[in-house]
């Protein structure tokens, strides 16, 4: 592109917070097994140095089951090589990140069908008989 | 004016003119006595040179005082050593003076000089537990001994503080910080602290008059 | 009174579904800065929650916060505006102008009595209110008119918290800030020059969301965007521990991304949401880019030293006065040695 894209980036700093996230996502399967209760941890809440983030994600990697969800944006919701631990990413119309989530559940509650949206439906096919 | 502006404006302002006319004041002050004429044979030579050696040897106990005075001069040592790095050795502090002097040298990690000051601020407290139970020190301690101790302590525990972020938020514990600080520079030209400057003087003219009589220095 | 719809009426009337919702909560709980576990929590409170109104008032301003708003990823201000808040008042982005424009603002705050929040961006000049009118009416005369039956006040931008540029020496205008004239009312400062877009959109957000205002330090501004320093959550601290700076723009340091403080980086002394929210979703902020923090969120930070004087730079005063005092410490000396003399003399007289 322009000679700005030439600049050599060096990133020295770390926040070091790659590490702890692996340990509470440790626990947090831990406690899933044993109680059968979810952990979200909101990515958004850490402070990530340049390309730390890149590495969790890298780290986390790409499971067998993605799905992509539109509503008020595209997210992408997949699991990661560990199963029960889900990579999810909120984008909103404009393409923009709004949200990144590490949920350890078995199912993310967002990727079921919701008792609201059910009942709608089923009032528009009713409709459809009429 | 919030307190870090005075602090660093006005308190230090006032704490330069006092350093400044009271430092010169004494020095004058002491310089321009006048000195009774010796008029027995110069059995040394005196002058600057055994000025500058006494200065030096003072520095080492003598031989028979030695054992007895080990423990309050290793303290005293840690403390004067340890004032010197926590001031001169860091790197916000090397800002401060190059931002006043122009000149600009390395400073050490936060860390060493965050453990220094800790050990600097340990052997202060040691010092002044002795002096204030040993017979007779006890004796001849007064005001000045104390206070003198309490204003270079403050401004060491107070910018220790600053990195633990205890108590108040961290511009107010840099406005403290500054203020003690002040506080220490109004005071240093009197009293007992004025030998951060007179020190030097003293001993180099104890060298040159005893050299002169021949003692051995 | 007409029936107003509540926030889960309009989303779902709009087609929002209730996964769209539930993202739409998961952001706002991230924007708040709160913990997933209040997800339930917040999606219980919007669903029930009334459409506030809220009236922007634009003063004496760069009209740089207005567009750092409309910079905000999510919610959009768009989507604020017209799935969330209604902005019934806005100079620069409504349609409507002239006495259109005024006779809907009065219709809001009727309507609204008691409910509506007031924005202001911009400082209030009080030198003489010809400075800055809207409409032939003074801000400072539309300001107290405003907020009259506000529910509460939110101070967009270091201008309007603080009194900003124009508030800075020698302060041409007497521009002052919303809490030095606003006494009654609950006021939240959200400064920044200009803030951080998604710290304003949250603040709405957790308004709209709670129906109260947030945490407030003792500036008054958010504890949940202002509550830490930008030194204490900056990716280049270690290398201020390690004593790593860079020396000048552009110097090897400089390019390794060391420490900004020798650069005069107010850090340290600045409470925002810079180092761990960012700008532009996240891209990066002044300190990552290699500048030093100007210390835009805090009061006067135009007049504290220059923005490239280092924190710890002392403020001497003139090279006279302390020649002054030389002189001085000379003259007290001469004195006292002279008194130290005439003493010596009498001694050695009597002796």
């Amino acid at each position: 592109m322009s000679q700005v894209d030439e600049i050599p980036v060096q990133i020295e700093a770390t926040h070091g917070n790659v590490r702890p996230i692996l340990n509470e996502v440790m626990h947090a399967l831990d406690k899933l097994l044993d109680k059968g209760i979810t952990t979200t941890i909101d990515l958004a809440s850490l402070p990530f140095a340049p390309g730390e983030l890149n590495e969790l994600e890298a780290t986390f990697g790409k499971g067998e089951l993605s799905a992509r969800l539109d509503a008020l944006g595209t997210s992408r919701i997949r699991e990661t090589t560990y199963p029960g631990v889900w990579w999810i990413e909120h984008r909103n119309v404009h393409d923009e990140v709004v949200g990144r989530y590490l949920e350890v559940t078995r199912l993310p509650e967002i990727l079921s069908s919701q008792d609201a949206d059910i009942m709608a439906g089923r009032a528009r096919l009713g409709e459809q008989f009429e | 004016m919030d307190l870090l502006e005075f602090a660093r404006g006005p308190a230090l302002q006032f704490a330069a003119l006092v350093l400044v006319a009271g430092t010169i004041w004494r020095i004058v002050g002491i310089v321009l006595l006048s000195k009774k004429p010796d008029f027995s044979e110069p059995r040394g030579p005196g002058g600057l040179g055994a000025a500058l050696k006494v200065i030096y040897t003072r520095a080492f106990t003598a031989a028979p005082f030695k054992k007895a005075t080990l423990y309050p001069k290793i303290m005293a040592y840690v403390m004067h050593i340890g004032l010197f790095a926590t001031i001169f050795l860091f790197t916000p502090h090397i800002v401060f003076f190059e931002g006043w002097t122009g000149f600009d040298w390395p400073g050490l990690p936060n860390s060493i000089i965050f453990f220094i000051g800790v050990a600097t601020v340990v052997s202060g407290v040691a010092l002044i537990i002795r002096r204030a139970t040993t017979p007779v020190l006890k004796l001849i301690s007064n005001f000045d001994d104390y206070f003198s101790w309490f204003v270079t302590m403050l401004p060491l525990v107070t910018g220790l503080l600053i990195p633990v972020r205890a108590l108040f938020r961290y511009e107010d514990l840099l406005a403290i910080h500054i203020l003690s600080v002040a506080l220490l520079l109004t005071w240093l030209p009197f009293g007992k602290l004025g030998h951060t400057f007179l020190v030097f003087i003293t001993r180099g003219t104890t060298g040159m008059v005893f050299e002169r009589r021949g003692a051995k220095t | 009174m007409k029936y107003k719809p509540t926030v889960g009426e309009i989303l779902r009337a709009r087609g929002v579904s209730r996964r769209g919702f539930l993202k739409y909560c998961a952001t706002t709980a991230s924007l708040l800065a709160l913990p997933p576990s209040m997800i339930p929590r917040i999606a219980e409170a919007i669903e029930n929650a009334r459409r506030p109104s809220v009236i922007w008032l634009s003063f004496q301003e760069c009209t740089g916060c207005t567009e750092s708003l409309t910079r905000s990823a999510s919610p959009t201000v768009e989507g604020l505006i017209f799935d969330a808040i209604s902005l019934d008042y806005h100079h620069t982005l409504q349609a409507a102008a002239g006495e259109q424009a005024e006779a809907a603002r009065h219709a809001a705050m009727e309507e609204n009595d008691g409910n509506y929040l007031v924005l202001v961006d911009g400082s209030i000049p009080m030198g003489n209110p010809g400075y800055s009118t809207i409409a032939g009416i003074s801000n400072y005369d539309m300001l107290m008119d405003t907020v009259k039956g506000a529910a509460a006040v939110v101070a967009i931008g270091s201008c309007a918290a603080f009194g900003g540029l124009p508030g800075a020496n020698p302060n041409p205008t007497g521009a002052v800030s919303v809490q030095d004239l606003v006494k009654d009312k609950p006021i939240v400062n959200v400064p920044g020059c200009p803030p951080i877009p998604m710290v304003m959109t949250a603040v709405l957000a957790q308004f709209l969301t709670f129906g109260k205002i947030p945490d407030l330090d003792k500036h008054g501004r958010p504890l949940a965007f202002f509550g830490n320093t930008i030194h204490d959550r900056c990716y280049r601290r270690p290398f201020y521990e390690q004593g790593k700076f860079a020396e000048s723009f552009d110097d090897e340091g400089a390019k390794a991304g060391w420490c900004l403080y020798k650069l005069g980086c107010k850090g340290p002394t600045t409470y925002n949401a810079c180092a761990t929210v960012k700008w532009n979703s996240g891209t990066s902020f002044p300190i990552e880019s290699g500048h030093p923090c100007l210390g835009c969120s805090e009061p006067r930070f135009w007049d504290k030293g220059g923005f490239y004087q280092p924190l710890s730079t002392g403020h001497f005063g003139s090279g006279t006065k302390l020649a002054g005092a030389a002189v001085a410490g000379v003259a007290l000396g001469v004195a006292a040695a002279a008194a130290g003399r005439r003493r010596q003399n009498k001694y050695t007289k009597e002796a």
